[in-house]
């Protein structure tokens, strides 16, 4: 091979390019990681959203029925769904019953309405169906 | 940390204009393609985290000057005598003539430190001798008559193994 002349030479070896570097890991970081960090950063608040949405209705959910069952507590009503026992409906009972001892019987049973499962008797009832001599 | 993206594009830029030429420098300074991408790595992390290039002059310059200082801070290279890898390829060559590269790369590795990087720099780098001078803190006659040296010695060694090789 003829020896070369300087600028030739020279021309010559800018032919070999230099291999490119790795990429740099702060550029790496600049533009993968920073799409990687705004997904995951939405993610998260509307998983975190969800969780309060949630955590909120059940609170509510629960002290709804917190109230409403403490609201029943004092109500006699909630023990005595049938009609209330008023002057009037004792007088009425007083009149249809044969003696007294049976219509304070059944004022106090009277509230026995749930009906119940078969096979099972209320004991109450059981009980006041018993000859018992006071 | 101060950075805006604006100076991030330029960085980036520049580091994918002067990159190769950098890491070829750093590795005719450190010998090792390792060493010398961790060289070119941490100077432009640092440009990354603290600032901007706006008030340098001579952008391309400067950086051939961190790299160089970032390559010499290594406690090993002090001597600037370490042997160069001979298994990594430091260039791609025209029309895949890997012997060439080869060639070149011990012709390279045979030049004295200071002449080799005054040649990477001229060739690849594309630096003037008047930058190199300034860069390497030495005349200008000094660095240009470091090249012609290194130039010949170069010629000689690539030509003269080419023509061993064409000779056996």
């Amino acid at each position: 091979m003829p020896t070369l002349d300087d600028e030739r030479f020279e021309a010559y070896l800018k032919q070999f390019r230099p291999l490119l570097p790795e990429p740099l890991p702060a550029v790496a970081l600049s533009r993968g990681a920073r799409r990687t960090f705004a997904l995951g950063a939405w993610a998260a608040a509307a998983v975190a959203a969800l969780v309060l949405v949630a955590l909120t209705l059940h609170i509510r959910t629960n002290r709804a029925r917190v109230t409403e069952i403490v609201g029943n507590v004092g109500n006699p009503e909630h023990f005595q769904e049938s009609q209330p026992l008023t002057m009037r409906s004792a007088n009425a009972l007083m009149a249809k019953a044969p003696s007294f001892k049976a219509m304070v019987d059944d004022m106090a049973f009277r509230s026995q309405t749930v009906p119940l499962p078969k096979g099972k008797h209320s004991v109450v009832a059981v009980l006041g169906k018993e000859k018992i001599k006071l | 940390m101060h950075r805006t993206d604006g100076n991030t594009a330029e960085i980036e830029l520049l580091y994918r204009q002067h990159g190769p030429a950098l890491l070829l420098f750093a590795q005719a300074v450190t010998g090792e393609r390792g060493r010398a991408q961790d060289a070119v790595h941490q100077v432009f992390l640092k440009l990354l985290e603290k600032g901007s290039l706006s008030q340098v002059v001579d952008k391309k310059a400067y950086l051939f000057a961190c790299v160089r200082n970032a390559a010499l801070n290594d406690s090993k290279l002090r001597d600037r005598n370490a042997p160069l890898d001979p298994d990594s390829a430091w260039f791609s060559p025209p029309d895949r003539d890997y012997a060439g590269e080869q060639n070149l790369r011990r012709a390279l590795e045979a030049l004295p430190s200071d002449q080799r990087q005054v040649m990477v720099l001229h060739i690849w780098g594309e630096l003037t001798f008047s930058q190199i001078s300034d860069l390497l803190d030495l005349s200008s006659n000094t660095v240009a008559s470091r090249y012609r040296y290194a130039l010949a010695k170069l010629r000689d060694s690539m030509f003269a193994k080419e023509n061993s090789c064409a000779n056996s």
